[in-house]
């Protein structure tokens, strides 16, 4: 279309000269120490892997350790952790010479999160003598699991949050649903290691369900402190 | 002129006069994208000075050695979008000929005796612009950014906070609603109109 053609070779207008909002502004300029997204990953991972092992140890490790598959209680560890460390990073470190996240990825991450750790729980959740069961009928029982599965991942989506402040044009709302499902599943690793209810509802609603939720809060709520206004 | 990279991470230092190069170098082309966008020079002059600000204001979110451009039009974007939905005026509308602003003498900084040399017809290129005014929001900030900006739709997407996909959709259904209303004179712009019967707008 030629004419659209001939507005894309339009010289650019002449810019207004700076306000003296930004004069008054620049006239006192001081260095200013800028974002450095490794060292707050290292930072937020480090602090939320100390702030979880606090609340384990406060909870105590789960009574039928030692009877479950070592495999699996290693393989879902891992997966727990992997589930925590990779939206975190996406949702704070960009890519070589970007400067905002990849909050795309961080929102696939987060709903990969939450839809996966459910799935797993629901069909994955070996038991021993000494696991519990609550099933459907003591379903609602098993709320302290989502409690302190959310209490987990508050610091990890705080940290992020502060971390990212203000620093946010757009794609926050995936960036803090990230956080959360990043939050969310160190809290599902918390719980993977200390809950002795074995049955796949509790598992993948509950514990999976941490992910979910907290994806969701974390997207309604830190947006508030990490959009560009 | 330095990178804007390289302008930016000395204006995190302190260097004022680097700020000053680095908008030098980046308002033009933020105040097109702004203009085309807002459609009144006034407004887009007060989202640039807003824009800058915001930078000024979140300079510590820059990560040293990135191109802070993308950055940089993704909060004149935002800045845009708070400022329609603030004043709930998300389309630009002309109703008669005579209301219609003088847009391509706003939209290039030259007077109406020198824009007819060569570079198009300004009549056809105003009917343009009033038909990218009646675009919806988001089909014409993905007309200007792929269109006459010059971006890939990966950049614009960036930008504007979506999908790729979703930028290709947003171009493809602007370009063809512009195609549309410029191609036909029955229901193209008044300006257009009235241009395609060969009578003064």
């Amino acid at each position: 279309m030629s004419t659209i053609d001939d507005l894309s070779r339009l010289p650019p207008p002449a810019p207004p000269p700076l306000s003296p909002l930004l004069e008054a502004e620049l006239a006192e300029l001081p260095p200013v120490a800028t974002r450095r997204p490794m060292r707050q990953l290292v930072l937020l991972v480090a602090i939320s892997l100390i702030y979880g092992a606090g609340v384990l140890a406060m909870l105590t490790m789960r009574r039928d350790l030692h009877e479950l598959p070592m495999g699996w209680l290693v393989g879902a560890g891992l997966a727990w952790l992997l589930g925590f460390v990779a939206p975190v990073y996406l949702a704070t470190v960009p890519r070589a010479g970007a400067v905002l996240p990849r909050w795309q990825l961080a929102g696939v991450s987060a709903i990969a999160g939450a839809l996966g750790f459910i799935g797993l729980g629901l069909l994955l959740h070996p038991s021993g003598p000494s696991s519990a069961h609550l099933d459907w009928a003591g379903f609602g029982r098993g709320h302290g699991c989502l409690e302190f599965g959310l209490a987990t991942a508050l610091v990890p989506v705080v940290g992020g949050a502060i971390f990212l402040r203000g620093a946010l044009p757009v794609g926050s709302r995936r960036i803090a649903a990230a956080l959360g499902a990043g939050g969310g599943s160190l809290g599902g690793l918390m719980l993977h290691l200390h809950c002795p209810i074995t049955d796949g509802l509790h598992v993948g609603l509950m514990h999976g369900g941490v992910v979910a939720i907290a994806a969701l809060l974390a997207a309604a709520l830190v947006p508030r402190a990490t959009d560009l206004r | 002129m330095a990178e804007a990279k390289d302008l930016m991470t000395r204006y995190c230092d302190g260097d004022a006069g680097a700020f000053r190069e680095l908008y030098t170098l980046v308002a033009p082309r933020l105040l097109g994208y702004l203009l085309k966008m807002a459609r009144e020079r006034a407004l887009a002059d007060d989202l640039l000075q807003q824009t800058f600000l915001k930078v000024h204001r979140a300079r510590t979110a820059y990560v040293r050695g990135a191109d802070p451009l993308p950055w940089i039009y993704s909060i004149a974007h935002r800045t845009f979008i708070d400022e329609t939905r603030k004043h709930k005026r998300a389309v630009v509308r002309v109703g008669e000929a005579e209301e219609l602003p003088e847009v391509p003498a706003g939209l290039t900084g030259e007077s109406d005796d020198r824009r007819d040399d060569g570079r198009g017809d300004p009549e056809l290129m105003a009917a343009a612009l009033d038909a990218l005014a009646g675009l919806p929001v988001q089909q014409r900030e993905a007309v200007v950014l792929t269109k006459l900006d010059g971006k890939t739709v990966a950049e614009a997407a960036e930008i504007a906070g979506t999908t790729v996909g979703a930028m290709k959709v947003r171009a493809h259904r602007g370009y063809e609603a512009l195609r549309k209303s410029l191609g036909k004179p029955g229901e193209a712009s008044p300006r257009a109109a009235s241009k395609a019967a060969g009578g003064a707008p």
